[in-house]
């Protein structure tokens, strides 16, 4: 005899219907131990209207509430359509518009201040001549492959020995074709040693090759004083004097270097706990746990989270620590357009009417997963109207703001603080020190059940060794200078020094006429590049101005989109932004680099009397 | 001096062409292999366009019946 337990999962849909789903599981006694699972298909009804959000039931349903909506009968009929009911209307007819402005207009009650965000489309003739370089790149790579494998030329990379070649093949050629013909090229605008703390300025090791790029050697010189504009150095914490250092010198006479253990062993110190009820306190949420590395904090405290027959919906373009962990918990993973809310509601609504693939099961959980600060755009999450999504569908928000914590927001809370939000209303907050602390490793926040859930359970919590003490002392001093615990000003001054750099900086940029991608509030600074051979000419030339920058290419960005990122920090003053902007304008009229087709304020003098000419 | 404005000219428009083309990426002799390529294509069509545009003008003429 079974026993059957009946549970009802109550939904809140639209026109604030509630529609109970049921599971349905079967307990079965010893005697009846064969009887199979009936599977529930998950119909429900609803009717198709269109609806207007107005102003005020947006700011309802972003607590919470349920919008209440009145019934037609006559299309109470129609079964299993998901239209015309979103929250975010999609554009009533295609346009294809000059830039890709993701429409910020529509549901400006959720926002107390402007979301200005551009992304200016490549211009046509400088995108063909991009598919123009690479593909004389790619003719070249062939003829030189072709060069390398008949032994013409001396072959650089991993090759089997001469009495290996009969077996398996260890190494893909092909794949590697891109490194070795494209990436080895302009290597050396990557991996540059540094030889000093890496703040506002920093010193380079000089390096120079013989062959091309394939060896380097070191000349012995440094090169002095290089403005670092590649560094996560938001609030300036990387130095090796002041406050913070001073801490952590104290605690390594303390603690020593090495834990030597994991947390769950006996490698838990109470420097840890104080770090942990810290940050707890710095976000607002009720516990927080720490762990000894950022990217460990995403690809192992996912899987921890979700599992098989659960749905994680992440951005287009999320980190590789995020996907990495999304993969590993063995969930079904559904893409969304980077930062497009229509895309998001248009996943969740099929999500929840159709429930699992072939079973059309509900899903256990949907876990939506976005970042703070895209590092790669420049842009920042829509983060009002992901809340009121993940409120109307019961869904879970993990927020990784590894970019935005301390950068972000009046009281440099991050993102959450930015948009004034409720800590509350993000389920699992993620974020790294490496950034605007100056150290390493990463935490999570959220809700004491969700905290303690993962110390017994994330693989990082269990197996990999603790953080550093230094590393946490840095952050713990760092973190009470930001938030004035201290008795200085020192974390409010930085926290506005950042801000009108980046204001400067932006504003600057978008002046001489570059295109710069992302949010104006954003300290990463995205200049495109597009041609390949302007990325490495950009990185060389900037170096010989004494200026250090981080370009990037395929495979970080899309083949032709590639693009110098400028990272600016409090520990810059007016006089470095002033050196490097004028550097910056140089080497772009020296590469032509200028391709904002936006109307420049300058020269309108001379257009308005030649046209007064014109007209008589 | 004039000439030296020129050389000066003429050296950034060949920079701005190695960008474009990707040539600033490659090696020297690469360089030479292309430029030359390049050169004898152009010339080659250049030539081409010497020996065969006034038989190709005469006929044009001749159809719009401006010469007999």
């Amino acid at each position: 005899m079974g026993v059957v337990f009946l549970r009802a999962r109550a939904v809140t849909l639209l026109g604030g219907r509630q529609i109970r789903l049921p599971l349905i599981s079967f307990r079965t006694s010893r005697l009846t131990l064969y009887k199979p699972r009936t599977l529930i298909f998950v119909k429900f009804r609803v009717a198709s209207q269109s609806v207007k959000m107005t102003e005020s039931s947006a700011s309802k349903l972003l607590n919470g509430e349920a919008c209440q909506r009145a019934l037609r009968a006559k299309n109470a009929g129609k079964n299993g359509f998901v239209k015309n009911h979103c929250v975010f209307e999609h554009p009533r007819k295609y346009r294809r518009p000059a830039e890709k402005n993701q429409n910020a207009t529509s549901n400006s009650s959720l926002y107390k201040k402007p979301f200005s965000e551009s992304f200016e489309e490549t211009p046509l003739l400088v995108a063909v001549l991009t598919y123009m370089g690479y593909g004389i790149l790619t003719i070249f790579g062939y003829f030189r492959d072709f060069l390398r494998h008949w032994n013409i030329e001396k072959c650089h990379i991993a090759h089997e020995r001469e009495q290996q070649k009969d077996f398996v093949p260890l190494y893909q050629d092909f794949e590697n074709f891109y490194t070795r013909n494209l990436y080895m090229r302009i290597r050396d605008n990557w991996n540059r040693p540094i030889c000093s703390v890496p703040g506002a300025k920093v010193d380079l090791v000089e390096r120079v090759t013989h062959n091309y790029n394939w060896t380097f050697e070191h000349t012995g010189k440094v090169v002095k004083d290089v403005i670092n504009m590649g560094s996560y150095n938001y609030l300036g914490f990387a130095e090796n004097t002041g406050a913070c250092a001073g801490a952590a010198i104290e605690t390594t006479h303390t603690y020593g270097v090495g834990v030597a253990s994991t947390r769950c062993e006996i490698g838990n110190l109470d420097i840890h706990e104080e770090l942990e009820q810290l940050v707890a306190r710095f976000l607002g949420v009720e516990s927080s746990m720490a762990f000894g590395m950022g990217f460990a904090t995403n690809s192992m405290n996912i899987p921890a989270l979700t599992g098989k027959g659960c749905l994680i919906l992440s951005d287009e373009l999320n980190h590789a620590s995020l996907v990495l962990g999304a993969r590993l918990s063995g969930s079904t993973i559904r893409v969304f357009k980077h930062n497009n809310m229509q895309s998001l509601e248009k996943l969740l609504r099929d999500a929840i009417a159709h429930g699992q693939p072939r079973t059309h099961r509900p899903w256990k959980k949907i876990l939506i997963v976005v970042e703070g600060i895209y590092s790669m755009e420049g842009s920042i999450v829509r983060l009002p109207e992901v809340v009121a999504l993940k409120k109307r569908y019961k869904a879970y928000l993990y927020l990784d703001e590894a970019h935005s914590i301390g950068a972000l927001g009046p009281n440099g809370r991050g993102v959450v603080d930015y948009f004034g939000l409720d800590p509350k209303d993000v389920d699992i907050m993620m974020g790294t020190f490496t950034k605007s602390f100056g150290a390493a490793g990463g935490y999570i926040g959220g809700r004491k059940e969700l905290i303690d859930y993962l110390r017994c359970h994330s693989h990082s919590a269990l197996y990999a060794t603790s953080m550093s003490p230094p590393v946490a002392q840095q952050i713990i001093s760092s973190m009470k200078i930001i938030m004035g615990e201290d008795g200085s000003t020192l974390g409010a001054d930085r926290l506005r020094q950042l801000s009108e750099n980046t204001t400067y900086f932006r504003r600057k940029l978008r002046e001489m006429g570059f295109i710069i991608y992302g949010n104006d509030d954003s300290p990463v600074v995205p200049l495109m590049l597009y041609m390949p051979a302007k990325i490495g000419a950009f990185g060389r030339e900037m170096l010989k101005r004494n200026i250090g920058t981080v370009v990037v290419g395929f495979p970080a960005t899309p083949i032709i989109e590639s693009r110098a990122r400028f990272c600016v920090s409090a520990a810059h003053t007016r006089e470095m932004l002033d050196t490097a902007l004028e550097a910056i304008s140089e080497v772009g009229d020296l590469l032509q680099l200028k391709y904002s087709r936006r109307g420049r304020p300058l020269s309108s003098l001379g257009w308005s009397s030649e046209e007064s000419l014109l007209q008589d | 001096m004039p000439l030296g404005d020129c050389w000066k000219h003429l050296s950034w428009f060949y920079y701005q062409y190695l960008l474009v083309t990707a040539l600033y990426m490659l090696e020297p002799w690469e360089r030479t292999v292309f430029n030359s390529l390049l050169i004898s294509v152009l010339g080659m069509a250049v030539y081409t366009g010497y020996v065969f545009m006034p038989q190709h003008i005469m006929a044009i003429l001749h159809y719009f019946e401006v010469v007999q």
